[in-house]
This record gives structure tokens, sequence and C-alpha cells, in this order.
């Protein structure tokens, strides 16, 4: 059989079972099968509570990078599946940039799970640039002010506070459009921004 | 032929060498490349935002030993045509917004929705299999019909999209779309025997059809 084909029909979350199944092949060929996919850089494989294997199919393992999905996943107890593929080769995502790129999903859950990111940043100067490249500083103040109130995380430096905060003439902003919160409002006009949050968002944090 | 590995290894020495950000897209065999249709590819096609984006990626592959060729070789007499740039078996083909009789849409570019960075300067959108079959269309070289079969056999294509995508293109000034990729289609269809509904070719036959009306109204 084909590589390529081989991969199309296997790409995915797999077991030897559904490799079987898939191909209609006994299990000595669908293991030969795994074997050949897996030289190539396609296979990853995982065991479950019982020691069997699992294996995930998929182009991207072979093609390799990073993904900032990947990053939040690894460091947030929420856990968000990847709605789309940006994957980062020849560096390493930092931290910063995985916040900002959250906020630009206007993914509800992304930027929930993104929360966590602010226990470990620790380059402010990095992440009030790049918060102001792309004209979300506002928006990521008030995330970390919301990610205070639910988990004990570093404190924001205060270059980045000054800078940041809003001037009156400053209009409310949305980080997801038309959602507002009923329970912090005192950020939301601190900030000038809407966060899309309510108390019961976030009690997987609690 | 180049392969998936020697591909990230080049486009992350181009990157290294970008001297300002910026955005491609991979059209054709880089692009099936990276949604798991082929494991190798001849070109690299990239259409560019802009003539200043293709000039600084240039500049970058030239200073990797990438000398420029005559587009004519292969592309023949064609509107279009990219700039072409070769080092041992590798090849770049550089297109700019308009891939021969096709423009790399708006609705195109929206639809790549697959981004590979490399390093900080080099941001590389993936066309949609739809649009892959388009741009093959356009450039209807030998093997770009081989591709184009695999794109179909492999994934499920919403011919809607590609039928809107024709309307679009005729809208933007490009008045063969709809005959070339009729044309294109059938010939998948009739010389391949792949399944490509006949409603499909008849809609897009149509719409030359009605070109043709309003043509001799004129």
């Amino acid at each position: 059989m084909d590589k390529i084909e081989l991969l199309q029909k296997l790409t995915g979350i797999q077991t030897i079972e559904s490799v079987m199944d898939l191909l209609r092949v006994d299990r000595r060929m669908a293991i030969y099968y795994l074997h050949r996919l897996r030289k190539e850089g396609y296979v990853k494989t995982k065991r479950q509570s019982n020691n069997r294997r699992v294996y995930t199919i998929s182009v991207d393992n072979k093609l390799g990078g990073k993904s900032y999905y990947e990053i939040i996943n690894r460091y947030s107890p929420i856990k968000v599946s990847t709605p789309s593929v940006y994957r980062i080769y020849g560096k390493e995502p930092s931290l910063e940039e995985a916040i900002i790129h959250a906020i630009k999903t206007k993914s509800l859950r992304t930027i929930l799970a993104s929360l966590a990111l602010f226990k470990r940043i620790n380059n402010w100067t990095e992440l009030y640039r790049l918060a102001k490249e792309n004209q979300i500083a506002r928006q990521v103040g008030a995330l970390y002010d919301l990610a205070h109130r639910i988990m004990k995380i570093r404190r924001m430096s205060k270059t980045f506070r000054n800078n940041a905060l809003p001037q009156k003439k400053d209009k409310f902003k949305y980080i997801i459009e038309r959602l507002k919160s009923k329970d912090f409002m005192i950020i939301e006009k601190t900030w000038r921004v809407y966060l899309p949050f309510n108390e019961m968002d976030l009690e997987e944090y609690q | 032929m180049i392969s998936i590995d020697q591909q990230q290894k080049l486009l992350l020495s181009v990157a290294r060498r970008l001297t300002k950000k910026i955005t491609v897209y991979a059209v054709g065999g880089t692009a099936m490349m990276f949604l798991g249709f082929k494991d190798a590819t001849l070109d690299i096609d990239l259409v560019f935002e802009s003539e200043k984006d293709r000039e600084i990626f240039q500049k970058a592959i030239t200073s990797l030993g990438y000398l420029e060729m005559d587009a004519l070789k292969v592309y023949g007499i064609k509107r279009n045509a990219p700039k072409m740039f070769k080092l041992d078996d590798e090849r770049f083909d550089l297109f700019v917004v308009e891939v021969i009789d096709f423009i790399f849409s708006e609705n195109m570019q929206k639809r790549a929705e697959q981004i590979h960075q490399f390093e900080n300067t080099l941001i590389l959108k993936i066309a949609n299999p739809h649009d892959i079959i388009l741009m093959k269309c356009a450039t209807d070289r030998i093997k770009d019909k081989d591709d184009a079969q695999k794109i179909i056999n492999s994934t499920k294509i919403n011919w809607d999209i590609i039928i809107d995508e024709a309307k679009k293109q005729i809208s933007l000034g490009k008045d063969r779309a709809a005959f070339d990729l009729g044309c294109f289609l059938e010939d998948l269809k009739t010389k391949m025997k792949l399944d490509i509904p006949k409603e499909v070719l008849k809609k897009l036959f149509l719409m030359v059809g009605k070109q043709a009306k309003e043509r001799r109204k004129k």
C-alpha cells in the first residue's frame, strides 16, 4: 500500500485493533504498516493506564515544530484541542507569544486556558511589546487582573500597568465580540475592556 | 525532488536570511506536502502579496546560491508566469498575487487556514485543497493533473467552493477562469476517470456560455 494512502486512511488516534479494522489486515500486517509510518516520523505512541498502546498518526508529527496550543496545554489545567494549525519552526515559542496568540483567536476556551500562563510570565517587557504591536495591551492587562483574582500569580510589572492602563477618552473594547461580564465589572471599568467570563466560567481553576 | 525534511530545512534557512517579516501562500506541491497529500515535490510554488515581499524573498534565496532561470522553459508563453530560481534539484516558483490566469483572491487567502511560521520572519499559509486544484488548473503542467487527481481522490471536495471561486475569478476580470477550469476538470473526468459530478461541468460551461452571450451583445 502507498505510504500517502496509508497515512490518509490512518490519520487520527488509533489502536492496533482500529488499524486492523481500517486496513482490513491481520495483526502482523497492521504492526508492519505502523512500523513503516513510524520510520517516516508520522507516528507518536502513548500508553494508556492499562498499558495498551495508542498511536497518534498525523503529518504534523513528521513536520515537527511547536504549536501555541501545545504550550497552553502544557501549563494550563484547562486543556484545549487544536482548532487550527499554527506551527512554529526554528525557535521555541514563548509563553508571552502564546498569551497574545490565545487572545487573538477570540476563542473562549483558548483564552480561558491561557489565563494559567500568567503564572509563569516573567518577561513583562516582551509581553508589553507584543501586546502593543497587536493593539491588545488593555486586554492583556484585564485578563491578568482576572487571573490574579482566581489564582496565585506573579505581580505584573509597574511599567506594563502604567503604560497599558487606558486614558479617559479610550472607548471600551471587547475581547470576544458582544460578550460582557456580570461579575468582574470593576476590572472591566479599570481597563475599559469587556471580559468574556463570569465567575462560573472560572470554576475549573478552583 | 525535495522531501518534507529538506523543505523544512530550506525554508528555515531562507527565514534566517529574510530582512523583514513576510507572509507567503504555499500553493501546489508544497501545500500538498503540508497537507499530507504528497511526500516530495519538484518545486516550491509560492504566492506573495506584493512585489516588494517577493524581492525580499528573492534576495534571501539568491544569497543561498539559487540562480534565476527562464520561466519560458517550464510555463511556455503564459501571462503572469513566476520568477523561477534553481539550485541543483530544488526550484522555487515565485508568483505575486496572480498565478497565470488566476488571481489568488481574498477568499482564497481566507481559506488558507493552516499556518506555519519559520523563525520570526516567514509566515507560510497553506492554500486550501480546493484552491490548490484551481491553481493546478492555472499552471496546467503535465504533473499538475496527477496532483489534482491525488487531491480529488483523497479528500471530500465541496464543488460549490470551486464553482463560486470560478465566478469570483470572472468578476475579478479573469474571463478564462470558468473555461479553463471546465476543460481541466473534463480532462480529469474523461482521461483519468475521476469522479467529477456532471452538474459541476455543466455549471461551468453554462457560465462560459453566458460570458459568450454577453460578449456578443457588446
